[in-house]
């Protein structure tokens, strides 16, 4: 018995084991041998030429995916750095043929990048474009254009079509702009100017003939720059990486998106459809990737609007992450954005939902694609066919540059004798940088912004180092498969196994003469109500072209109820009832002009010119938390302005107070027939002003009352000025003048005085970060605490609000918290931590910030931000490397820990407390609601039907670079629990701006909305009802 | 050994002990080796601070704090062999709240190896990286006990009560709490204020390095230095034409070449820890001594040329550590205090979008030169020590690719450690001249108030 167990267990041991074997990957990584495609990215570095000679010296070749034979299979052309560039001929069967020599497209220039194909000269067979590096270290050559002659060979033609560019090529996107019919070319080229110093934005409007990005327009196969003219920026900054192609807008034009490396801002140009574009990136994104490299687009939440991801090299592994350099210092992002003029940009990837014609919403973080490594290709498609868009991202690096022992320790062994020499640095030097070959990512998409991370699921977790990235259907089953360029190892293949598992539906479009692949075409798959749309640009990813069909997912659906195919010039026609599983060839047919007309929303909020007089523009009096104490969170001395309404000088109108700041004078703004003045008498200011939000952060106050007669008054208490964790007690105040004190409360920043037991008087609520919701039960004036919820519920709540969500008839409490799009992580079973103890003891308190990953604490900050408050640590790790991977108690020793004090957070959703029979279950918001902290709520009858809804605000700023800027949140208009409208739908985007209250007033008998913003102008919008 | 350990302990033999020890010891070295007083030599105690200097480097220090690791090991060990040599003075009771060391009876103790035992020991507590210096003193240690286990233990011993005695007056010199204070806040509104430079942009160093305990000073503000020139963009404003100097002096010997003499003379005295270079994502730093190491440079060339014996030797070290130290005291608080913009940045925005100065501009504010007041306080005293007209090849920077160079005294020197700077295109010239002024008050300072030989 015993013996056959033991041969059970060694049974299942071995089923185990294959069930973690190469097979059952979705992706199958087709051998050299087996597939005939050989080729490799071969590098030769030596001691005068090296990344120290050209700073892309490791961004890797192209690779462009189409039909060059119109045999129907996609075929591959790799374009290498130093040596030939090569094209398979697909012969079926995954077997590939090397005809480079027969087809004549090795390619003459010293340094190759990106390739595309695309059919330049409009005769409906698919041409080869290569960009080179030329100028530079004797880098020959220029841009080359194969042109294709129908038998498997291609004539060099790029001088004949003025495309023989001879500058600093990354890649190039061959789309119709000006829809003439025929494809026009962005070349993207990239800067060599020095990156030490940061420069003036004012570089970008001088274009630099090698550097500068080209827009040429097809004037009939001769190609004529129109860069300038059409409003294209050229500078000798713009590191251009990233290019991707879309109508963005949705107004029938192509719009572009450039992504620039370091700290030239991307480029976000809107087609203006007359032939210029007006760059518009400050308008739509509150943030960019800071390093940013590969982009894609594509519409992942089925709303028809395309979506963007631009990558940058964040990694995810505890041990690079915490050895390599990061993201810039709080004062060097000030002085880069405020001085020097450049946008806020980070160093993640950055995922934007587009919000048609509002500021897109950053979701990267939200949706767990933020870090992916030095990543260079993204591409979205859906692999696994289930209808969600899935991402793929290509990764590593032969060295990793930034490694920090790298640069502070490891490097200047070796070239410290070299300081007279003008070549500081040496082949063997720069060896020991460390690898930077990693895995590259697969996430499956879900049916909204979210994606799960499969790699080592869907394909091999093998370290590579792969660049350039596309994806057709090699093998012709229906399924995409990848293909990768790497870098010193042979391609990669990944054959899609998803086969008959799910069903799908592939496009081809046979166009016009000109534009025979229909670029630029867009088609909406509806089914059961759910739209899946595609946009056909070829040139995505990075460097690299994808085979120009479209392909849809349709899980188990047999028959799709329709298709709308519009046109490049702006016409459509519909299909019905269109088997799936199939690949249709789709040609111009009694197509109608197609309207981009937007179905007009009726806003319920409209904007106030002139502000009714209420011109209070608030700034923040202390502005260097970070300075004092450098580990904090986030910043306590930006929470204002604090406000306040009231009546004044008791002529029935209501007035406005603000104050700005622990130091700031208060001022008044009276209400009139014709609005607001200011009132600079000051005989109006009330004598005491008990304020209803938190004031800076000294001591913050919130005062409320128990309006039932007697007064109760509250006062929480948030932070200790310099000292963060040290909470000061909060207080109530009884009426017969008696105090108590309430010691251990968390960081006070709102509380409410509301009935919850229901026995006729006001109950206290009070919320606060690092603190769980807390309730006071009023029993005959006596304040009580009760414990109503049945988990801890820590958050860093920033305001509570009544109101019945759930249309129960009883009273639910809507809560503001940090949301879900942050690097802070917290959860029930791994609460997020932060430690507060004078760990050097010096005197001098610091804070110390652990989350939770892969079963383990970290502390969020790395050695140079930590030892800066804490010097011991530089003794303890004097290596990064040795910092690097451990753990809390690993840095900081358990006795260390145990003796500090320990704040936990459980949840950072914002949500609400559903009444259940007086005791409250927390219920989370819907994803839209957790792009950044929730910072106010009002509640009014904002639409007039006679029922209250809530508008909720957010956004905040206050912390450092490491975590970016949580501008996302465009506000929302809550009129129950299953009726959440993002606010820009009813005609308020609050997005990009820090909201701080929400405040409804009357002027002439008209309800008036107040936003009031942190750092910026009062906003008043008309509520039309 | 174990024989030696035994008879002691023994009191009943201890009558006949001596006689017996005796014939014991002799017949014992007679067999193995001589144990005679292990020799420390000047050598010795050089190559141990020239082991600092170099894990200094490593772990870049900067230069305030390299005075700091230089100045504390250097008092250990005076102290140590002035309390056995009648030709030094203890510095107890002349140094800010600084008492007398523990002494010893043990005759056994070795009182130059006791001394560079503490100075180790000590430095080695001062830097990072603690087992770049363990790993060169355990090979001392080692040497010296096969020699004489004996009186290295003793001496160790002592030194270790030493070292203690010093630990817990550094502890209170303010550095522990310097290190948590706030950061400097860049003044972004003022366009006379310092802002950080490129390329790595980096915070103000140590902003509040005026709050460490001085030694000789009574505070750090003593020698505070008249103002720059007040800031103005007018064309002839005094301050407009320094700023000028720097960009016409700059281009001037940038047209002769590297090999002109202006280059020479500022890239010999960059003495910039961390010039931290980038090449798009590929960084790296060249490294380079402190000012302050490079006159621990000098001082250890004037001891070797001069063929100062040992004590003569910690005392040069000594003496001209403290004024160093104190000079970045005096130094530091006027940096910040004047809070003065650097000529890269001005002339970037106002001259040559595209001007960068010979030397990395490092990351504090400039006035007044650390390098002028550092090198006219070490000159000061080492002319008090060595000499006026003391003429040497300043062969210090050999190890990092940098040439030999030549002075006829030490206040030469000084003289052209200042000026470097404006050749390196970071200090206006007031810096340089008023830097200087400084740094020979702080060091006339030390010279009068330290008495250190009987």
């Amino acid at each position: 018995m015993a013996l056959i167990n033991k041969y059970l267990f060694g049974l299942a041991l071995l089923v185990m084991l294959c069930g973690c074997s190469e097979n059952d990957l979705l992706f199958e990584l087709r051998t050299p041998s087996r597939s005939g495609v050989d080729f490799e990215n071969k590098l030769t570095e030596n001691d005068s030429l090296n990344i120290l000679d050209y700073l892309y010296f490791y961004n890797g070749g192209g690779l462009a995916m189409g039909d060059i034979n119109n045999d129907g299979l996609p075929d591959l052309y790799f374009s290498a750095n130093q040596e030939q560039n090569k094209l398979y001929l697909n012969k079926g069967n995954l077997e590939f043929e090397d005809i480079t020599q027969s087809a004549g497209v090795r390619g003459n220039s010293t340094w190759n990048t990106g390739a595309v194909m695309a059919d330049v000269n409009g005769d409906g067979w698919l041409d080869i474009y290569v960009t080179a590096v030329v100028g530079i270290n004797g880098f020959k050559g220029h841009n080359e254009l194969f042109i294709n002659n129908k038998d498997n060979t291609f004539t060099e033609s790029a001088a004949e079509f003025g495309l023989d560019l001879a500058t600093y090529g990354t890649t190039a996107s061959f789309f119709d702009y000006d829809l003439d019919g025929d494809l026009d070319v962005y070349v993207l080229n990239h800067a060599v100017h020095t990156e030490e110093s940061f420069g003036k934005v004012q570089l970008r409007y001088t274009r630099n003939e090698k550097s500068g990005d080209r827009l040429l327009r097809n004037d009939g196969n001769t190609f004529t720059d129109v860069s300038e003219e059409a409003g294209i920026y050229g500078g000798v900054n713009a590191y251009g990486l990233g290019l991707a192609t879309s109508d963005f807008n949705r107004d029938g034009y192509p719009d572009i998106y450039v992504g620039n490396d370091f700290h030239e801002d991307d480029y976000f140009y809107l087609n203006n459809g007359d032939g210029t574009f007006t760059e518009s990136l400050r308008k739509y994104f509150g943030h960019t990737s800071r390093f940013s490299m590969g982009n894609d687009v594509a519409d992942i939440n089925h709303d028809g609007l395309p979506d963007l991801i631009s990558l940058d090299m964040s990694p995810e592994d505890e041990k690079v992450l915490k050895s390599s350099e990061g993201d810039d210092t709080y004062q060097t992002l000030e002085m880069r954005t405020q001085q020097y003029g450049y946008h806020f940009q980070y160093t993640r990837n950055m995922l934007y939902i587009n919000q048609d014609d509002n500021p897109f919403t950053e979701t990267a973080l939200l949706s767990g694609i933020a870090a992916t490594d030095w990543s260079w290709s993204a591409l979205f498609s859906d692999f696994d066919q289930d209808g969600e868009q899935d991402l793929f991202v290509s990764n590593g690096i032969p060295k990793r540059p930034n490694d920090m022992d790298f640069i502070r320790f490891v490097s200047s062994d070796k070239i410290k004798n070299r300081a007279n020499e003008k070549r500081l640095i040496d082949q063997s030097a720069l060896e020991m940088m460390p690898s930077g070959a990693v895995s590259n990512y697969i996430f499956k998409g879900n049916a909204s912004i979210g994606f799960t991370n499969k790699t080592e699921q869907w394909i091999s977790g093998n370290p590579t180092v792969s660049g350039a990235t596309a994806i057709g259907d090699l093998d012709g089953d229906g399924d995409l498969d990848i293909v990768t360029n790497n870098i010193n190892q042979p391609a990669g293949l990944y054959i899609n196994k998803t086969n008959d598992q799910a069903r799908y539906l592939k496009i081809r479009f046979d166009y016009r003469k000109g534009n025979s692949f229909g670029i630029g075409s867009k088609v909406e798959a509806w089914n059961d109500g759910v739209l899946q749309y595609k946009e056909l640009f070829p040139c995505r990813g990075w460097q690299a072209s994808s085979e120009p069909i479209i392909h849809f997912g349709m899980d188990d659906i047999l028959e799709v109820d329709s298709l709308k195919i519009i046109w490049p010039d702006n016409t459509y026609q519909v299909l019905s009832e269109v088997m799936t599983n199939q690949t249709l060839t789709i040609s111009p047919q009694n197509s109608a002009p197609y309207s981009y007309l937007k179905p007009a929303i009726d806003p319920i909020f409209k904007k106030v010119n002139g502000n009714l007089g209420l011109n209070y523009r608030h700034q923040d009096i202390e502005n260097n938390d970070f300075d004092y104490q450098k580990l904090i969170p986030y910043k306590v001395s930006d929470r204002g302005p604090i406000m306040m309404t009231l009546d004044s000088n008791n002529d029935s109108l209501t007035d406005v107070l603000f104050r700005g700041g622990t130091k700031a004078e208060a001022i008044l703004f009276l209400q009139n027939k014709l609005g607001f003045t200011k009132d600079s008498s000051n005989e109006n200011m009330p004598d005491s002003v008990d304020f209803t939000s938190p004031d800076s952060y000294s001591s913050q106050y919130f005062v409320s009352e128990d309006t039932n007669g007697d007064t109760l008054k509250f006062e929480g208490g948030y932070t200790t000025r310099y000292d963060f964790g040290n909470i000061p007690p909060s207080k109530v105040y009884y009426p017969d003048g008696k105090q108590e004190l309430l010691e251990d409360l968390g960081m006070v920043t709102d509380a409410v005085w509301n009935d919850f037991d229901q026995d006729g008087d006001k109950d206290l609520i009070v919320v606060g970060e690092w603190m769980s919701p807390k309730f006071f039960r009023n029993n005959d004036g006596e304040l009580i605490e009760d414990i109503l919820t049945d988990l801890p519920l820590n958050g860093l709540w920033q305001t509570i609000i009544p109101f019945d969500i759930d249309k129960d008839g009883d009273t639910d409490y809507l809560l503001g918290n940090w949301g879900l799009n942050s690097k802070f992580t917290a959860s029930q079973n791994a609460p997020m931590v932060m430690y507060y103890d004078d760990f050097d003891e010096n005197g001098t308190t610091e804070t110390v910030v652990a989350t939770f990953k892969n079963g383990k604490y970290y502390p969020l900050m790395g050695l140079n931000e930590l030892s800066a408050q804490m010097n011991f640590l530089r003794k303890k790790f004097t290596t990064f490397e040795s910092f690097a991977g451990k753990t809390m108690t690993e840095i900081f020793g358990e006795e260390a820990l145990s003796k500090a004090t320990k704040f936990e957070v459980n949840t950072l959703a914002s949500g609400f407390l559903r009444n259940t029979d007086n005791s409250f279950i927390f219920t989370e918001f819907p994803e839209i609601m957790q792009t950044a902290p929730i910072m106010a709520f009002e509640c009014f009858d904002f639409n007039g039907d006679g029922k209250e809804s809530v508008l909720a605000g957010g956004n905040y700023f206050g912390v450092i670079p490491f975590h970016g800027r949580y501008d996302s949140f465009p506000g929302a208009l809550i009129d129950s629990e299953t009726e959440i409208r993002s606010a820009h739908t009813v005609g308020i985007d609050l997005s990009l701006k820090s909201v701080r209250h929400l405040r409804v007033i009357r002027h002439n008998n008209q309800p008036y909305l107040l936003v009031i913003n942190n750092n910026d102008d009062v906003d008043v919008y008309e509520i039309k009802r | 050994m174990s024989m030696y350990m035994k008879l002691k302990d023994s009191t009943t033999t201890m009558r006949i002990l001596p006689f017996l020890f005796l014939v014991f010891l002799l017949n014992s070295c007679q067999e193995k080796q001589e144990l005679v007083p292990v020799e420390i030599t000047p050598e010795d105690y050089q190559n141990a601070v020239d082991h600092v200097t170099e894990i200094m480097i490593h772990d870049i220090f900067s230069p305030p704090q390299a005075s700091r690791i230089y100045v504390y090991p250097n008092i250990a060990a005076y102290e140590i062999i002035s309390h056995v040599d009648p030709d030094y003075k203890s510095l107890a009771g002349q140094i800010t709240d600084f008492t007398p060391i523990p002494t010893t009876s043990d005759s056994l103790v070795n009182y130059p190896m006791a001394a560079l035992i503490a100075h180790m020991d000590l430095s080695k507590a001062l830097v990072f990286s603690e087992e770049k210096m363990t790993s060169y003193s355990d090979s001392l240690n080692n040497t010296w006990s096969e020699k004489n286990n004996l009186e290295f233990e003793a001496s160790k011993e002592y030194a270790m009560k030493v070292v203690d005695h010093m630990n817990r007056w550094i502890d209170a010199d303010n550095y522990k709490q310097t290190r948590t204070m706030s950061k400097f806040t860049v003044d972004i509104d003022d366009p006379a204020r310092w802002q950080p430079t490129p390329p790595a942009y980096m915070d103000g160093i140590e902003p509040h390095w005026n709050k460490i305990r001085p030694l000789v000073l009574d505070s750090a503000a003593q020698f505070k230095p008249e103002p720059p020139p007040p800031f103005s963009m007018e064309k002839n404003s005094e301050f407009y034409k320094e700023l000028e100097e720097v960009y016409e002096v700059s281009e001037e010997i940038t047209k002769k070449g590297d090999e002109s003499e202006e280059i020479e003379i500022a890239q010999f005295w960059d003495c910039n820890p961390y010039v931290s270079v980038t090449r798009g994502h590929l960084m790296f730093a060249t490294k380079k001594i402190t000012p302050g190491a490079h006159w621990m440079g000098i001082t250890e060339i004037a001891c070797k040329d001069t063929d100062a014996e040992f004590n003569r030797t910690v005392h040069a070290y000594t003496k001209s550590s403290i004024a160093m130290f104190d000079a970045f005291i005096s130094c530091w608080d006027e940096k910040y205090r004047s809070n003065l913009i650097r000529p890269e940045t001005l002339i970037n925005q106002y001259i040559d979008e595209n001007w960068k100065p010979i030397l990395q501009t490092p990351p504090f504010p400039e006035y007044v030169s650390g390098h002028s007041v550092v090198s006219g306080a070490a000159a000061t005293v080492l002319t008090e020590i060595f000499g006026d007209n003391f003429s040497f090849m300043d062969d210090t920077e050999l190890p990092y690719g940098l040439p030999v160079r030549g002075f006829d005294s030490f206040n030469k020197a000084a003289e052209e450690a200042a000026v470097s700077r404006l050749y390196g295109g970071i200090h206006y010239r007031a810096a340089i001249d008023e830097g200087l002024t400084q740094g020979q008050m702080v060091g006339q300072w030390v010279i009068q108030n330290l008495q250190m030989k009987q």
